[in-house]
């Protein structure tokens, strides 16, 4: 692993005598998209807004690219493009003055820079309406502009995908893949819909009440496990189905869902017992291989409390 | 940080209501200018005024004379009689009838300044906090005290830009009404020994304007510190504009209290020093400043800790 962009070490906030944030360290190596998961009030945003500087710090330190965002914070944030919730913006202003506002706060953002990410966004022809004609759809994605304007290495995104239909959500991802491809940003994004940072993320870390209970990569969070998957099979009725199964395979866990049956086992043995439940003139209507999602493992590994 | 005020004036001057605000203040001084010009009296002849004079002379020399007279009318009943002989001796006409009763009437409308300034100063700060874009203008590399201070400093642009906008519309507003006659017209005062003075009628206006400036300057600064501390607009801007037209009220209830001189509004009108006398005996011109300096600096102080040490939370 090279140089972490970011780096938390034993980070706390206390508000008075509530702990907010408890001891909170990760490390997000260059080019990685870093999922922050947790359900409401676990203090995602609170690590967030810590880490741009907007919140103090009690205990510990952040550094963006070595430098320490609270003593360092000009050079450290210069490193860092945001959207904290919402992309609230100027809605007064057109949507290119809104860039033109954020270009004159760092230095070196030029004319053709602006254009530039105003075309990345697909801008083009509404960027000198007034932002408060804006959908939504496009008020993130001037969000993602005034981010990108001034060529961040490090990318902060909470919950970006607050309010946004399934077309903008797509979209979003295609850009963040796009940069951490192309431009070898890091992003760090939070969210609580489990579903979106499976698609997103190479890492996540799960955050509950506060901590991280857990940073896994994607694929050991979903757990694909070859040798024995469950598969449902659609297929009535139900009882002669579940007696065919143990017929043919033997002691294997079968169970009957609300449109046929699930059934565990390893992969080669799906032939077989389909041929079987033919035999038995089962009527079978589809088979369809049942990943463990994310949802379940955060379950599992927050013991069951709720999500979103 | 020029770029960070040019931010600030973007902010402010692409918005209709800055504009409205400037065109509400040119409509005033329309309206007042004219509303002066209209009740003139059009029928005196050039010299009546002479024999006005000459009328009041008397009427001052009366009041010297009678010993029931309290020193402090007396006076001034020995200044203006100072004046009117020097108006006589010099042919010097009083600004009544001229453009620069109208000019200096217009001068009043400074306080609307300090209304429209103080409510865009209470918007500037709070009003980035209550639409959230507060957070993106925060993660970018300028410090807090940085964009405070740009704030601050388009504000009282701001307010300078009202005062050049009203100086120039009401020279040209009177001079056109007046075809630009008695253009040179001094101002005749007198010194603190009680001698008649010539002054320059400009220099003069634009003392009256500075000096008000300051209570501008301070009403300004007290709604950023509401701003920055409690970040509601409309707390700043309501708390401001109360404090400007109850302060009057508040004097006059405080004015048999010693300490009320150390009050804000006690020091706020530097031009006490100037003509007539000031709120309670013994306040002097250095002693307004140094109150006023104390103010500034305390309310600037908050400002700046509120404003740089606390959380951007919601």
């Amino acid at each position: 692993m090279n140089e972490p962009i970011v780096s938390l070490r034993n980070v706390t906030k206390r508000i008075g005598r509530k702990t907010i944030i408890d001891n909170v360290s990760f490390d997000v190596p260059k080019g990685e998209i870093f999922g922050f998961l947790g359900p409401n009030g676990a203090g995602k945003t609170t690590t967030i807004r810590m880490m741009v500087g907007l919140m103090s710090i009690t205990e510990g330190t952040i550094t963006i690219q070595g430098k320490n965002i609270a003593r360092e914070f000009e050079q450290a944030i210069r490193h860092v493009g945001g959207i904290v919730e919402n992309p609230e913006m100027y809605k007064f202003l057109s949507g290119y003055h809104n860039l033109v506002h954020y270009a004159r706060m760092v230095p070196g953002v030029t004319k053709d820079r602006i254009r530039e990410v105003v075309e990345l966004v697909k801008l083009e022809d509404r960027i000198h309406d007034k932002v408060k004609k804006y959908s939504l759809g496009m008020r993130q994605r001037l969000g993602v502009a005034q981010a990108l304007l001034h060529r961040p290495s490090l990318l902060i995104l909470d919950e970006p995908t607050n309010g946004l239909d399934p077309a903008g959500i797509r979209e979003l991802r295609d850009y963040l893949r796009y940069l951490t491809r192309e431009e070898g940003i890091t992003v760090i994004v939070s969210s609580h819909l489990l579903s979106e940072m499976e698609l997103m993320c190479d890492r996540v870390a799960i955050m509950m009440r506060g901590r991280i209970i857990d940073v896994k990569r994607i694929g050991e969070l979903i757990g694909t496990n070859d040798d024995a998957q469950t598969y449902l099979i659609e297929a009535s009725p139900s009882e002669l189905a579940i007696a065919a199964v143990r017929e043919i395979a033997g002691a294997i866990a079968v169970k009957p869902v609300q449109n046929g049956i699930e059934v565990t086992t390893d992969r080669d043995r799906i032939p077989d017992i389909l041929a079987h439940l033919i035999r038995m003139e089962v009527r079978i209507y589809g088979v369809t291989p049942l990943r463990q999602s994310l949802e379940d493992r955060f379950l599992e590994i927050t013991g069951g409390e709720r999500v979103g | 940080m020029v770029n960070l005020i040019r931010n600030e004036n973007m902010k402010l001057y692409r918005r209709w209501r800055t504009w409205i605000m400037a065109a509400l203040m040119i409509g005033a001084v329309l309206i007042g200018s004219f509303v002066d010009w209209h009740y003139d009296n059009k029928d005196a002849g050039a010299d009546d005024w002479k024999t006005q004079i000459t009328q009041e002379k008397q009427h001052w020399k009366e009041m010297i004379a009678d010993p029931k007279t309290e020193e402090g009318s007396k006076n001034y009943a020995k200044d203006q009689l100072a004046i009117g002989e020097y108006r006589l001796a010099h042919d010097i006409r009083p600004e009544s009838d001229t453009m620069w009763s109208g000019i200096n009437g217009s001068a009043q409308l400074i306080m609307l300044i300090t209304l429209f300034t103080v409510i865009v100063a209470g918007d500037s700060l709070a009003g980035e906090f209550s639409t959230g874009t507060i957070k993106l203008l925060l993660i970018r590399p300028a410090s807090r005290l940085k964009i405070l201070l740009s704030k601050y400093i388009s504000m009282i642009l701001f307010g300078l830009l009202l005062l050049i906008v009203l100086f120039v519309v009401s020279l040209l507003t009177n001079g056109l009404l007046y075809h630009f006659k008695q253009l040179d017209l001094p101002l005749v005062s007198v010194d603190s020994a009680g001698n008649a003075i010539e002054l320059s009628m400009l220099g003069n206006l634009w003392k009256s304007y500075m000096l008000n400036g300051v209570s501008t300057i301070l009403f300004v600064t007290l709604a950023f510190m509401i701003s920055s501390a409690f970040r509601s607009s409309a707390m700043a801007i309501g708390i401001s504009i109360f404090a400007l037209f109850a302060g009057a009220i508040i004097m006059e209830l405080t004015q048999p209290y010693a300490w009320s001189k150390y009050m804000l509004f006690a020091n706020l009108d530097l031009s006490q020093y100037l003509n007539g006398r000031p709120y309670q005996d013994g306040m002097t011109m250095t002693f307004s400043i140094l109150v006023l300096a104390a103010y500034f600096i305390l309310f600037n102080f908050v400002s700046w800790f509120f404003f740089t040490r606390r959380d951007v939370a919601a």
